[in-house]
């Protein structure tokens, strides 16, 4: 195995220090930065009245959850994905019983939970599970892709993805198994399955949706509940919609036009500040920030998240292997899709399916993963530059 | 970096090249791969740039005004309406300000608001739905309109729903403006109503104006002078939240309320009271009367100084009255809205005598100085007249005629009138003002009366039945000539008819409103200067010898009112003329219109009592009181006068 600067051991800590962040790709690792420091900057002026005894609440706790996640980075710089291959199938197992146990604990309390109580801390293990699943579907297709028969490939990788994704469609969390469906498909399609999965896969799913949206339902079953679907559906006409998701997209969208060119400033966002504006610091984020900042700053947010994911696409371009290239993948349409489906619900093309906004939106668990996730592609990124991609 | 080097030793072991497969795999491309899923990227975020686009610079102004829409409230300030007061200032009508019970029903859904409806119908002893009905049924005609569940709240209702704020949610207390009457039901009719605008007015009222659910004049001087007692609401535009509570920077802009201006009138509270006080013994002590009414106006100007009807209503009473007391006030039979001062017409009766003897004197059928043989009956055309009681008055001019209300010496006149070409009776009592009505300033309820002629005549004959009463025959001229036949009058017209006697010879508009004043007294508009006027044409030596003749009936030896005006000291001296009105259906209505003092008069009343009998009994002591309030004197002195044989 190659060695490369960044994994000798000794020296001083201000030597392992310069060594740890040498070689990074520094237009991802400054962009993720840029921002979540704006999201902070956002979450302040967009929580300021939200809690009168306590004006800096969410801004001082989303503060503490982007140190905790740089921190989480820089560790990962250091994660030997190679090795760690190793414990694929327990790192699976780990992430099926986390979510399992918030299934669990969720249904015997009242309603939805997401999260397991650690004390003070509240962790949502289906967020860190959409890293840990983008690299068990990656090393699954690795060992398998020139053994295995495609077509029993693909829905072998599709059923390993399915087990922790249902548990979390089942919390209920429709978002978030969304994202594992993204992870999996990209993942299956970097690794050159053949197209006519994808395009059986995505003839089942558009089958599955009418069903569940719309065939059944008129029969009489529901597989969802009555308020995922009003939000799934919400978009196609949030005027006709009186339901409280509709209100959200409506008042969304106003929140967003209202801004104009140039924006109302953070003193002006009135949707924002009057709580016209629901989930303005959490799935709604990107509305504040049209507003506030107008087409010229949510075009500028928009600017930012390409050059992240641009940085991806590079780096999972130029992965030194194989399992890093479909690590990569996965993380890259991770990123990609929440990104594309926060904002596009946020502008009103998109169904409401709870997904927050990558490095923006107030939250511990996603953050901490994103970060993770932007880790686990620096390396990537530093070993495909300095040992390049392999070929074949 | 790339690198050329052989097959790294980490490749998986199925990467290696093994013996040929059956199933050739075709190679993966990941380049291409790669390449469409950065497309996809990118096509993915040009989409979104371009819906923003769509959102923010092309749709930016819409959704800019639905922003502010969200965040602005109109924030109404009820304005109180302005007083009106008596020509002395004392208040009739004033606002008061109450805390009325409201509900907002955008607030009041589901069960929570249902128990609040419930808790609060009960508490104020309500059924438990009484409250919940009150919205609902406001709700079909006004929705999204706050709904006033009970006005003008007790000091305990009010501690009872601010103590519960908590558990009242969409329940209020707001400020609002009542009518309050010092004076009760002092001049009921003439102040008239307030009340919601009526259905079908609201686009009427709305482009003038006024909000859906202000309050407005519905009768009398409430209506007519609506313009200026009305009060324009303040608005505020205050920022609000989602929670519709107010934010940070407030009040945004600000029309303060405009109160209403105060209306002063020309009745004088004083004389008004004596009149309906008057009235109201006059009809409870004759144990016959269904009702009576009066008007008192100053001769030289049409200031109406009181004008009252009785029975009469409480104006209040459609304002905090139940729906039943509307109901019964609006249907019983004792008709107590109607105006009867304005809108009551009856036959004028003897009253009417003055005017056809201007009438014969001005049109030469009567020359001054001329005695007519004045029996008990005449004959004429085959047809016996009577006079009253068939008393024989002898030979006697106009003037003593007038004193003793002599019927036959009028069919005579009448006869003449006939007799002649043209029309002199009908003419002289349209220049008297009569057949129309006077053009006193109230919305409505004025009638017109009615001066027979040939056209009304065939426009109410039965041809078939009775071909020949489709003209205009001798007997009607003869039964006009001492008021009876057709003509029909209102108090207000023959109070504007005598005025003109005792002015000296000018018709006069009556007039209620005097003047708009603002709230430190001074005048902001002349409602009576400006009132028209127009010469009657009558000659002087008609007027003296009509004038002297209505001086002797409540004076002379044989006057038909000296009893109750003969004793009044020189300085009350009274002029004036009884009547009493055939009724085919009863009683016998009773009249009297006379002025005061008679050498410059300063009052003139007009009064009739239905089935109130004869004139000088029943309708001449209402005046007589009534004038005594006005220019000072005891009522015990009318009837003081000598007994006529």
């Amino acid at each position: 195995m190659a060695t490369f600067p960044g994994e000798i051991g000794g020296g001083s800590a201000r030597a392992r220090t310069q060594s740890a962040v040498a070689g990074l790709d520094w237009w991802l690792l400054g962009s993720a930065i840029a921002v979540s420091g704006f999201g902070v900057y956002v979450v302040r002026v967009a929580t300021d009245g939200d809690i009168p005894s306590d004006p800096g609440y969410f801004f001082t706790r989303q503060v503490a959850y982007t140190l905790i996640g740089l921190v989480a980075l820089f560790f990962t710089l250091r994660l030997d994905l190679e090795r760690l291959s190793r414990y694929v199938w327990t790192l699976y197992a780990m992430l099926i019983a986390a979510v399992g146990i918030v299934l669990v604990l969720g249904s015997s309390a009242r309603g939805s939970t997401r999260w397991i109580e650690l004390g003070p801390l509240r962790l949502q293990p289906s967020e860190l599970g959409k890293v840990i699943i983008a690299f068990v579907l990656a090393v699954i297709v690795v060992e398998r892709i020139r053994s295995m028969d495609s077509a029993r490939l693909s829905l072998f990788v599709a059923g390993i993805a399915a087990v922790p994704a249902g548990i979390v469609f089942l919390q209920p969390d429709l978002g978030t198994s969304l994202v594992y469906a993204a992870i999996t498909v990209a993942i299956l399609w970097v690794a050159g399955q053949p197209i006519t999965h994808f395009i059986v896969a995505g003839t089942v799913v558009v089958t599955l949706v009418a069903l569940v949206l719309y065939i059944l339902p008129a029969a009489g079953v529901n597989v969802l509940k009555p308020y995922q679907v009003d939000r799934l559906t919400a978009f196609v006409d949030s005027g006709a919609d009186r339901s409280e998701t509709g209100y959200q997209l409506e008042q969304s969208k106003v929140a967003i036009g209202s801004g104009g060119a140039f924006g109302k400033g953070p003193s002006g966002a009135t949707q924002t500040i009057n709580d016209f504006l629901p989930e303005h610091h959490t799935d709604f984020i990107f509305a504040v920030v049209a507003e506030m900042f107008g087409f010229l700053g949510a075009g500028l947010l928009i600017a930012l998240y390409f050059v992240v994911i641009w940085r991806c696409l590079v780096i999972m371009r130029q992965a030194h292997t194989e399992l890093e290239r479909l690590v990569a993948a996965g993380l890259t349409a991770m990123l990609a899709f929440e990104v594309f489906v926060n904002i596009g619900m946020n502008v009103g093309i998109m169904p409401i399916t709870g997904i927050p906004l990558p490095f923006m939106s107030y939250g511990g668990s996603h953050t901490l993963t994103n970060l993770v996730a932007v880790g686990v592609l620096l390396r990537i990124g530093r070993r495909g530059r300095e040992l390049g991609p392999r070929t074949r | 970096m790339s690198t050329t080097s052989p097959i790294p030793p980490d490749l998986p072991s199925g990467d290696e090249p093994g013996p040929p497969r059956r199933r050739i795999r075709r190679p993966p491309r990941p380049v291409l791969r790669m390449a469409s899923f950065t497309m996809a990227v990118l096509l993915l975020l040009g989409v979104l740039v371009a819906r923003l686009w769509f959102l923010q610079v092309i749709g930016g102004g819409d959704y800019q005004e639905r922003a502010e829409a969200n965040r602005l409230r109109t924030v109404i300030t009820e304005a109180p309406r302005g007083a009106i007061t008596d020509r002395n200032g004392a208040p009739l009508v004033t606002s008061r300000e109450v805390l009325n019970l409201v509900a907002e029903p955008s607030q009041l859904t589901g069960t929570k608001g249902a128990g609040a409806l419930r808790r609060l119908s009960v508490a104020l002893g309500h059924p438990p739905g009484y409250f919940a009905a009150k919205v609902k049924k406001s709700g079909e005609s006004r929705p999204f309109e706050a709904v006033v569940l009970e006005e003008d709240t007790t000091p305990e209702l009010q501690a009872y729903v601010e103590e519960r704020r908590a558990q009242l949610p969409g329940i209020s207390l707001e400020a609002a403006y009542v009518r309050d009457y010092p004076e009760g039901t002092a001049a009921a009719h003439v102040l008239g109503y307030t009340g919601p605008i009526p259905a079908e007015k609201a686009e009427e009222y709305g482009s003038r104006g006024y909000l859906g659910n202000e309050t407005v004049g519905r009768a009398g001087m409430e209506a007519e002078y609506e313009e200026y007692l009305r009060g324009i609401a303040g608005r505020e535009q205050v920022e609000v939240d989602a929670r519709g509570e107010v934010v940070g920077r407030g009040i945004l802009s600000q029309t303060p309320p405009r109160p209403g201006q105060t209306l002063r009138l020309s009745i004088d509270v004083k004389v008004q009271k004596a009149l309906e006080a008057a009235l109201r013994d006059e009809v409870r002590g004759s144990g016959t009367s269904t009702g009576a009414a009066g008007v008192a106006i100053d001769p030289t100007t049409g200031a109406v100084l009181a004008l009252a009807s009785y029975p009469t209503y409480d104006p209040d009473v459609f304002q905090s009255g139940s729906p039943r007391e509307v109901r019964r006030l609006l249907t019983s039979p004792a008709r107590p809205l109607l105006d009867r001062a304005i809108g009551g017409e009856y036959p004028a009766a003897s009253t009417f005598k003055a005017i056809t003897a201007t009438a014969a004197i001005e049109s030469g059928l009567y020359k001054p100085g001329e005695i007519i043989e004045s029996p008990g009956s005449v004959v004429l055309y085959k047809t016996r007249f009577k006079g009253f009681n068939e008393t024989d008055h002898g030979k006697i001019g106009v003037s003593e005629a007038l004193e003793v209300s002599s019927d036959t010496f009028f069919y005579e006149i009448g006869d003449r009138s006939y007799r002649v070409r043209g029309w002199p009776l009908q003419d002289w009592s349209r220049k008297f003002g009569l057949g129309r009505p006077t053009g006193l300033d109230t919305v409505e309820g004025e009638s017109a009366g009615l001066v027979p002629d040939l056209a009304y005549k065939r426009r109410t004959c039965d041809r078939a039945v009775d071909p020949i009463n489709c003209s205009w025959r001798p007997g009607d001229s003869i039964n006009m000539s001492i008021g009876q036949g057709n003509v029909l009058v209102t108090p207000i017209q023959m109070a504007v008819a005598y005025a003109a006697i005792a002015n000296g010879g000018t018709v006069v508009t009556p007039t209620l409103g005097r003047a708009v004043v603002d709230a430190d007294g001074r005048v902001l508009r002349d409602l009576l200067s400006a009132r028209a006027k127009r010469p009657l044409g009558i000659s002087e030596q008609s007027l003296r010898l009509v004038r002297t003749g209505l001086r002797r009936a409540a004076n002379g030896n044989g006057g038909t009112a000296t009893p109750v005006f003969g004793g009044l000291p020189e300085q009350f001296r009274v002029e004036g003329k009884t009547g009493t009105a055939e009724n085919p259906s009863g009683i016998d209505h009773a009249w009297y219109v006379g002025y005061a003092p008679a050498d410059d008069p300063k009052i003139l009343v007009a009064v009739v009592v239905e089935r109130g009998g004869q004139g000088a009994n029943s309708a001449a002591p209402v005046v007589c009181r009534a004038i005594g309030a006005y220019v000072g004197f005891s009522a015990d002195t009318c009837g003081t006068g000598a007994k006529v044989n």
